[in-house]
């Protein structure tokens, strides 16, 4: 049997440097510990004695394949459907009824929406199923009227949210039986999303770290549980980029444990339903 | 259409993998231990897209098996994801060496191992 490469303090700060640079992922000492479990396959895959040929490989690579293989493996996959209560919540009582409202007073553009770093679509598509509920129950915004983008830097986790289906498990994790049947066809253990849901979201490929000015601009961009894994550094390049990405008076939604505080100033805290959200205030000279 | 093999000796686990296959639209094929697994595979070496197998098995264990497919002409071209547990570190990086395209560790959910099939076939590139 092989022996297993040890990860030295060296490696760890080469690699720490390189994530960080790479994808934003900030990692403190104590973590150490998630580069040798997670990568430590990578080093075989790629014939690497030790984690700095690995660094070397990556760095070197051309074709940026190795390292995003490395970010795929470093970033965690974890969703649910309408994951907590308070941003759904935000988006029906609030936000949704302020647009409804713009297109009465004459507003023409569709409404934007993104889903950064959206997984494997339980989000993008949770959002999609919010607003035909919205609609259902008596809304006046058409779903013409809505565009989701949804984007993560995981190619692989993006063919399974286009895919748009899943199995019994995954549905139940936070989808009431209702908005399932509603939504989903059953067949077999497969649960497919419905077509004009699917149709609703737009998925591409984005790392954060790159430009988002191909992206166009926002009303509402929902960036949950992502800063938590971001470096203060990165936060505010980030956080910059976002002020840029929104609309005048757009709304940003985070995850419950994380606020603009110490990334933005360009932001107003509100909240509603127990939860908050945040406004872009308009442009100071 | 493709099929995914699994070979693990824990019927829930071969029924985990059954279902994130016909997820993706792949067809299913299992076996219980390495023997019936090379049976499979020589009945259906054509069809087999990708072989998701258990490390830890009775008998023949999943890193044997690993190599006899990996030294059969017949089999070698067929992508291998090894299932096993954080704590089998030292078999994760001995399975890679030994041909293993990837390998996802216990406890995962449906969306993770999904993902890593789609990663294993090349589906998004």
């Amino acid at each position: 049997m092989s022996s297993t490469a040890t990860l030295s303090s060296q490696e760890f700060n080469l690699l720490r440097t390189y994530i960080e640079k790479s994808c934003g992922i900030a990692l403190g000492n104590e973590k150490a510990y998630l580069i040798d479990s997670r990568l430590s396959g990578l080093l075989a895959e790629n014939a690497c004695e030790g984690y700095e040929q690995l660094y070397h490989k990556a760095v070197n690579d051309p074709t940026n394949r190795l390292r995003d293989k490395i970010v795929d493996a470093m970033t965690t996959n974890e969703t649910l459907w309408f994951r907590d209560v308070h941003p759904y919540a935000i988006l029906r009582e609030k936000l949704l009824p302020d647009l409804e409202e713009q297109f009465s007073r004459g507003r023409r553009t569709p409404v934007r929406i993104w889903s950064a770093a959206c997984s494997t679509g339980q989000e993008p598509y949770s959002l999609a199923m919010a607003l035909r509920e919205y609609k259902r129950l008596g809304g006046r915004l058409e779903c013409e009227q809505v565009q989701i983008i949804a984007t993560d830097i995981s190619s692989s986790a993006l063919f399974v949210a286009r895919n748009g289906a899943y199995d019994r498990l995954a549905v139940t994790r936070g989808l009431d039986e209702p908005t399932r049947d509603r939504y989903f066809k059953q067949v077999g253990n497969v649960w497919r999303l419905d077509e004009s849901i699917k149709k609703m979201v737009t998925f591409s490929r984005l790392n954060l770290q790159d430009s988002l000015a191909s992206l166009g601009t926002f009303d509402i961009i929902f960036l949950r549980y992502v800063a938590i894994y971001f470096s203060d550094e990165f936060n505010r390049q980030l956080f910059a980029k976002l002020e840029q990405a929104l609309t005048p008076g757009g709304h940003l939604i985070l995850g419950a444990v994380e606020s603009v505080r110490g990334h933005s100033t360009a932001f107003e805290t509100q909240t509603h339903a127990g939860g908050m959200f945040y406004r872009l205030q308009a442009a100071r000279s | 259409m493709q099929n995914v093999l699994c070979v693990d000796d824990s019927r829930i686990m071969r029924t985990m993998i059954r279902g994130t296959a016909e997820v993706l639209g792949l067809g299913f094929l299992e076996a219980p231990n390495g023997k019936t697994a090379l049976e499979v595979l020589a009945a259906n070496a054509d069809t087999v897209g990708l072989i998701c197998l258990d490390i830890n098995m009775p008998e023949m264990s999943g890193l044997e098996l690993l190599g006899r497919i990996k030294g059969d002409e017949r089999f070698r071209h067929i992508p291998v994801m090894m299932i096993t547990t954080e704590s089998c570190k030292s078999s994760i990086v001995a399975a890679i060496k030994g041909g293993a395209a990837n390998y996802l560790c216990k406890p995962f959910k449906q969306e993770d191992l999904a993902t890593k099939m789609v990663d294993t076939l090349g589906l998004a590139v």
